[in-house]
């Protein structure tokens, strides 16, 4: 075990831990000395320094993968997954809570580097208890980043949000103690081997079907979801930031990980008319069911944050689309498309939360004449609810497009696709997106508004618009420079198993 | 060349007319009756032209539109068509004068008048369906917004009426040429004349639509009853003839003396050319059914006629009736084969009614609008009276294309008459007999008419009528010179004809 | 001048009318004309090469995009997509002249046109299922902001419930166009690829009508056509024009050069159910268009029934009927942006009124004798007279009609009858008033302005063009006709 190696890979991740630390040391000096918390401009740009240097140890460090143990993988897919985490949490460092909604700045954005931590450790294992005790860290700091503005709404979300939590941490815990006590080992390239030899007894079965359920509440999949309307309505934004672009893009990796790298053998296939059990069709079922859910519950929705919320169950079934064809392109571009669709949704939050704070709540009609008022946003909030809509020529469209083209290839045997039921009813539910997003483009393009002032946004915030919506364009004109890394990335993970 | 211009220039006056803003009412009809002037010149010298004695064709004009489909513009003039095409310039310009009167009539209506010439010359000139069809339905136009824009009170529905029927025909018209365009690959007048004679075109036709399972004399004859329905409507022949009494009535005087005069014509000219040398292996099949159709429009006509007040619909159910003895000519030319004498009568007959007819229908045409001038709108019997006596001149040339219509011997309506019935007699006996009694009652009304309007006690109304003034002498008198000429004369026009006429009974297998 | 200029005219059009500041928004018109312009140019230039040298090899712009899907950036003109462009151009051209007076934010307004015409464009060079889906989509929603801001009746339903039926018929070509590339071995999009792939019959069976269908909503197939007269007549003119005139061309398209190219056999499965419910469609919208009372209306049912003639056209899968397809959808494109145009913009704007009984009033043929004219005219070319472009595309849809169903012809009859009658029946209400001896003369309305003679004298002088000389346009046409693409549905009995 070579530990200067090992440490040196873990750089990052000491990185984000030493800077929350400082956070919380300077916050306690500060607040001792001056009565009166840190401000939040500090706050921000000591974590945004911190991610930005994490970011940096990332590049520079050299990549040594066998000096990698099973607990701490160090292969292609954790290295650009580690990068876009810490991407999508800087962006949530730049789109701070407002002055009034938080009391300890200092706390909060170290909770969110701890959150970010757990996030990246998870991303890069292959044991299972590690990356239970990684995603715990990162829940955990999430129930409480959740409730951190203390009114009654934050504190419903995180109370609904911990207790759902919890229930799924234990579902996954004790589904992972049934494999284990089949497999006999807790890392994943040893368990594949051990799923490999035979057909599953019962209770391997029941454990590989509740970390399925643990995992489904990970990525808010019907019926796991319940927490999502309430926790992206009632959480400070920046949390909910968090939550919906960090926190979902590492959950799919470790969905990807854990049951295609590690559960191949268990998969099962969901091809109509050649179903079988397993990971496969469970997430083909629960894709469908998330979808349908989703879309269906988003169109009554008046409230954009929840609208946003079933939006986000929506997406998750699109993922679980191509996730369920069980191949490695369909996987590549789910990855490509968690990754835009978080761009996306964290653009679009940042936007409601700027309307909110500006009108007083977050109701559709805070948002009527937003292009007369603020152009730029306007336009900005066009290019997330249109990418997340699927329309061209931005990178939803591209991803929705290759997931679902890559679904059905994968699951072709004998030029009949097996899975058109599934990407058929993902092409329908996307098309009666479009109707609930374009609700909320109507009231900003097409009312009056009653007002004509400007809505304010700080010079960070419009940083956390701003990028988002260039790469959204980017990545819709050029996909191929997200898309093939992870394609490639992929391919190495599972060359390498 | 001369033929292309012929087709051009009245296009191009109408365009001139339309261009030309700042011109007057007044002025434009002056211009467009000048103009008018140059199409019959071109007229009389094509007219002198010697004809190729192979083909009978004196001018030719040709350009390719869609060479693959073998679709091309091919117009051609031949003894016939030259004389409808002289009927046509006569008609237009007695009209255009008669129009000289017309306060309402402005650059519109003048190039109106214009491009629907253009158009009739198109529609004699014809050789290949598409340019026929692209004359015949762009008169269509023309003719809805002469009547209802300058017509009377229930011009609207008549026009409507009018191009609706018409339209409706032609569309069946149109659907039968390219089932044949389809079976054959032509739909050339000329070459489709040579396959009917070589009894290609059943086969042929059997052969295309060999799933549908009926044998090719069925389907060659369906598409000649599609053709019939578009000639049909134009002619008129009962029951396609709803269209006609309302809108010659609705329509101001001088475009009902180019509906009667001209566009009914298209139906003659139509059925000459175009049904009889293309389907005559199936008209001896349908010709009992067409008989009967025409001669209950000779009949009905004239029955309705004599039931009318308002003169010019008298006139119109007597141009049903006229018409209606052409329809039953060449059904009867169609229907058997017996000697040739007879089919060249009835042919010739046939021409012969359709100038006669032109000219005589639009003086009378002209002499009512005269009248309704005179009395500021009215035109039943019962508002005139004693006319002889104010006005002797007037009645006098009025009277005369009266008895022309009649059917007068010394007149020109009689030699039409006469050789379709002499035909007819020899072809289908029944046909003419009952026709005959068309005749009778086209002379009662006639007469009625004469003696209501010219004699009997002056009527008040008429009072101060002035008699025709010398304007209007000098446009009557070439009429009325061109009703008597060819009564006294027939040859005149006959000579024309003689040629065209052997040529298509040699078409026909009519032998001698 | 490659046929590429008219998607960079008209994108950088686009681009650069946005970035107009506000003191300059008088200026978004002009850019928008000269894009425009330089479109059609292109197109035209285009077209005359082709017709010039009909050998020389078709122009192509090739490169690789998303390696790892098999999709490229393929674009490609061959006769077909050529005389769509010029139509495209055409219309464009128009529909910025009809719209020379707007005044409610004309930048947003132009860009959003002429991001339409881009994507038109794109869709109609593209020779990748996925670019051309990707284009496909991006008119979705410039449509719905043109209808939905500077509409008229109705506009916010009629706006959603036209973007609706586009997107979820959308969705249906997307299931189609990714079980063709999954059945295909899932290597490649390029649609030459797709066409000449064998799948098999039972798969094709499904698959056919759900991509055939998803085109031809957005191209007015009955009974699915309900969304097209609602939204054209809540579309501001321009916008209508270019609805009615070209973007639903874009499924007639797709329908076409897609749809049964990829699928042959589940064509010929489909091929009678198409013709009955385009022979439908074509009496039902003559019928409909019979009854109305707002001229807008009339036109609106009167295109859901001359897209019917292209659909028939399509499902007689004969030479002659492929040809009368596409020269309908030329001739319909430019006579329907013409009809919205006068009744739209030159006669709405100065009587404020569509409703046929109303207009009566104003005695138009006095008043306004150029629009009086003008359409008159569109409506012979609407009715199929000869010598403007509707009465060659009818005779070559006829004679396919009798070389493949003859039983149809007189369906076909009867909708070119009703045509005839509904056409005048707008006209004369419209028009030409109900002569009273004894009214006065209604006041003079303000006469043409050189943007909407303009405008006019172009697209009727095509429409007699075409129809007076159809012979360039027929030799385009069965220049793309002759392509492989084509190779199996003609030769199918």
């Amino acid at each position: 075990m070579n530990y200067p190696a090992l440490f040196v890979q873990l750089l990052p991740e000491g990185l984000l831990v030493i800077t929350a630390l400082l956070l919380l040391g300077v916050a306690v000096a500060t607040e001792a000395k001056t009565k009166r918390p840190l401000a939040i401009d500090v706050t921000v740009a000591i974590s945004a320094l911190g991610i930005a240097v994490a970011c940096a140890a990332l590049y520079y460090c050299p990549f040594r993968p066998e000096s990698g143990t099973s607990l701490l993988v160090m292969d292609p897919l954790a290295r650009v997954f580690k990068a876009v985490v810490l991407m999508l949490g800087l962006l949530a460092v730049l789109m701070p809570p407002a002055r009034h909604e938080i009391a300890q700045p200092g706390e909060f954005h170290a909770l969110l580097l701890f959150a970010l931590t757990g996030l990246l450790l998870a991303v890069g294992t292959d044991h299972l208890l590690f990356l239970f005790v990684a995603l715990e860290l990162a829940s955990l700091s999430l129930y409480l980043l959740a409730g951190f503005s203390r009114t009654a709404k934050a504190a419903e979300a995180s109370l609904k949000y911990f207790l759902f939590g919890g229930v799924s941490a234990a579902f996954f815990l004790f589904g992972l103690s049934l494999l284990y006590g089949f497999c006999h080992t807790l890392t994943l390239p040893a368990m594949a081997a051990a799923l490999d030899a035979g057909p599953l007894p019962p209770f391997a079965v029941a454990g590989l079907l509740m970390v399925v359920v643990g995992l489904g509440f990970k990525l808010a999949a019907a019926p796991f979801h319940y927490w999502a309307p309430d926790v992206y309505q009632g959480a400070p934004a920046t949390s909910v930031g968090l939550i919906a672009a960090a926190s979902k893009a590492a959950g799919v990796v470790v969905v990807v990980r854990l049951l295609l790298v590690g559960f191949e053998a268990a998969a099962g296939s969901a091809v109509w008319g050649g179903m079988k059990p397993g990971w496969a069709l469970w997430l083909g079922v629960l894709s469908a069911v998330s979808m349908v859910f989703g879309n269906v519950l988003a169109l009554a929705q008046t409230s954009v944050r929840r609208l946003l919320a079933y939006s986000a169950v929506a997406n998750t079934g699109y993922v679980l689309v191509a996730l369920a064809a069980n191949g490695a392109t369909s996987a590549a571009a789910a990855l490509f498309y968690v990754v835009v669709y978080g761009l996306a949704t964290f653009g679009a939050l940042a936007i409601t939360a700027a309307v909110e704070r500006d009108r007083g709540d977050d109701s559709m009609h805070s948002f009527a004449g937003l292009v007369h008022r603020s152009p730029l946003q306007a336009v900005a909030l066009l290019v997330f609810l249109t990418s997340l809509a699927g329309v061209p020529p931005l990178a939803g469209f591209v991803g929705k497009f290759a997931m679902f083209g890559a679904a059905m290839a994968e699951s072709t045997s004998q030029g009949i696709p097996g899975l058109t039921w599934l990407v058929g009813l993902a092409a329908i539910m996307s098309a009666i997106s479009l109707y609930y997003y374009l609700m909320v483009l109507k009231q900003a393009f097409v009312r009056e508004a009653a007002d004509s002032a400007p809505v304010a946004m700080p010079a960070s915030h419009r940083l956390a618009v701003l990028v988002p919506a260039v790469l959204l364009v980017a990545l819709g004109l050029f996909p191929a420079v997200l898309l093939s890394p992870l394609t490639q990335a992929l391919l190495a993970t599972l060359r390498g198993l | 060349m001369l033929l292309l211009s012929l087709l051009l220039i009245p296009l191009l006056g109408a365009a001139v007319l339309g261009g030309w803003s700042g011109l007057g009412k007044s002025s434009a009809r002056h211009f467009a009756l000048i103009w008018a002037l140059v199409p019959l010149v071109l007229v009389v010298i094509i007219g002198s032209h010697r004809a190729f004695p192979a083909t009978g064709v004196i001018d030719e004009w040709k350009s390719e539109w869609l060479p693959d489909a073998g679709i091309a513009l091919r117009f051609a003039v031949d003894g016939t068509s030259w004389l409808f095409l002289l009927l046509t310039s006569l008609v237009t310009l007695f009209a255009l004068a008669a129009s000289l009167r017309l306060e309402q009539a402005g650059r519109a209506y003048c190039a109106l008048i214009l491009v629907l010439e253009g158009m009739l010359f198109g529609v004699f000139t014809a050789r290949h369906f598409i340019p026929w069809f692209l004359c015949w339905e762009m008169t269509l136009i023309p003719s809805y917004l002469l009547i209802r824009l300058w017509g009377g009170a229930g011009a609207p529905r008549a026009a409507l009426r009018f191009f609706i029927m018409t339209l409706g025909g032609s569309v069946f018209m149109l659907l039968g040429f390219l089932a044949l365009q389809l079976a054959v690959g032509t739909m050339d007048f000329s070459k489709l004349a040579d396959l009917a004679a070589n009894h290609e075109l059943a086969p042929r036709l059997a052969g295309t639509f060999a799933s549908s399972g009926h044998s090719g004399q069925f389907l060659l004859g369906l598409v000649a009853v599609c053709v019939f329905l578009g000639l049909a409507v134009k002619l008129p022949v009962f029951p396609f003839h709803a269209w006609l009494p309302a809108a010659y009535a609705e329509a101001p005087t001088p475009v009902t003396m180019l509906l009667t005069g001209l566009l009914s014509k298209m139906g003659v000219y139509g059925l000459l050319r175009i049904l009889l040398p293309i389907f005559p292996e199936v008209l001896p099949a349908l010709a009992p059914s067409l008989m009967v159709l025409a001669v209950a429009s000779v009949l009905l006509g004239a029955v309705a006629a004599l039931a009318q007040l308002d003169l010019k619909r008298i006139l119109a159910d007597s141009s049903v009736n006229h018409l209606g003895y052409c329809a039953m000519a060449v059904v009867a030319a169609a229907a058997v084969h017996t000697d040739r004498s007879a089919h060249a009568a009835a042919i010739s007959g046939t021409i012969l009614q359709a100038f006669n007819h032109g000219i005589i229908a639009s003086t009378i045409f002209f002499c009512i609008g005269l009248m309704e001038q005179r009395s500021g709108g009215a035109r039943t019997l019962a508002d005139f009276g004693g006319l002889r006596s104010r006005a002797p001149v007037f009645c006098g040339l009025m009277g005369m294309a009266i008895f022309a219509s009649l059917g007068l011997p010394g007149l020109s309506g009689f030699v039409g008459e006469f050789l379709m019935f002499t035909g007819v007699f020899s072809l289908v006996p029944w046909a003419a007999a009952v026709s005959v009694i068309g005749l009778l009652l086209t002379a009662v009304f006639f007469l009625r008419m004469v003696r209501l309007v010219f004699h009997g006690p002056l009527d008040p109304a008429c009072g101060q009528w002035p008699d025709l003034t010398n304007g209007e002498r000098w446009i009557l008198a070439p009429a009325i010179a061109l009703i008597i000429i060819p009564g006294l004369w027939p040859q005149v026009l006959l000579h024309c004809l003689n040629a065209d006429t052997a040529r298509l009974l040699d078409l026909l297998r009519i032998l001698p | 001048m490659t046929p590429a200029w008219t998607l960079i005219s008209a994108f950088a059009g686009a681009l650069l009318v946005l970035l107009l500041p506000a003191r300059f928004a008088g200026w978004a018109r002009l850019i928008a004309l000269a894009a425009s312009i330089i479109g059609a140019v292109a197109a035209a230039a285009a077209c005359l090469t082709k017709l010039q040298h009909p050998d020389a090899a078709v122009w192509s712009f090739d490169r690789e995009w998303i390696h790892d899907l098999g999709i490229r950036f393929h674009l490609a003109a061959n006769g077909l997509s050529l005389t769509l462009l010029l139509l495209t151009g055409l219309v464009a051209i128009a529909g910025v002249l009809f719209s020379w007076n707007i005044t409610l934010r004309p930048r947003a307004f132009f860009a959003f046109f002429m991001t339409i015409i881009g994507g038109v464009y794109g869709v109609f060079l593209s020779r990748d299922a996925f670019l051309l889906f990707l284009f496909y989509e991006t008119v979705i929603l410039p449509k719905y902001m043109l209808i939905a801001v500077w509409g008229s009746t109705n506009r916010e339903y009629g706006a959603m419930k036209l973007t609706l039926y586009s997107i979820g018929s959308s969705a249906l070509i997307l299931i189609g166009l990714v079980v063709a590339y999954a059945a295909a071995g899932g290597t490649s999009f390029d649609l030459d690829y797709l066409a000449s792939f064998k799948y098999a019959p039972s798969l094709q069976s499904w698959a056919f009508p759900i991509l055939f269908l998803g085109f031809a909503v957005l191209a007015g197939i009955w009974p699915f056509h309900t969304w097209a007269p609602t939204g054209h007549v809540a579309a501001p003119t321009a916008a209508s024009m270019l609805l009615a005139g070209v973007v639903m061309k874009l499924g007639a398209y797709g329908a076409l050069c897609v749809a049964m190219p990829i699928f042959p056999q589940g064509f010929v499965e489909w091929r009678l159910v198409i013709a009955g419910l385009a022979v439908v469609g074509i009496i039902y919208g003559a019928l409909t268009a019979l009854t109305q009372k707002d001229l807008k209306f009339v036109i609106g049912y009167s295109s859901v029934s001359h897209m019917g003639f292209i659909l028939l056209g399509m499902a007689t899968a004969t030479h002659w009927g492929l040809r009368g397809a596409m020269l309908q959808m030329i001739s319909h494109g430019i006579v329907a942006g013409l009809l919205f145009g006068i009744a739209g913009r030159v006669v709405y704007e100065r009587t404020h009124t569509r409703d046929l009984t109303e207009l009566q009033a104003f005695d138009l043929w006095r008043t306004l004798p150029g629009a009086a004219i003008a359409f008159t005219l569109a409506t012979a070319a609407s009715m199929g007279l000869p010598g403007f472009s509707g009465f060659v595309a009818e005779i070559f849809v006829g004679i396919g009609v009798w070389q493949s169903d003859p039983w149809l012809i007189l369906p076909v009859a009867v909708g070119i009858i009703v045509t005839g009658a509904f056409s005048l029946r707008a006209m004369h209400r419209a028009f030409f008033p109900v002569r009273k001896p004894t009214a006065e003369a209604a006041t003079m309305l303000p006469p043409l302005t050189w943007p909407e003679i303009s405008a006019i004298a172009l697209l009727i002088t095509f429409s007699a063009a075409i129809g007076l000389y159809p012979m360039p346009w027929v030799t385009l046409i069965d220049d793309g006709l002759r392509s492989p693409l084509f190779h199996s549905i003609l030769s199918l009995p």
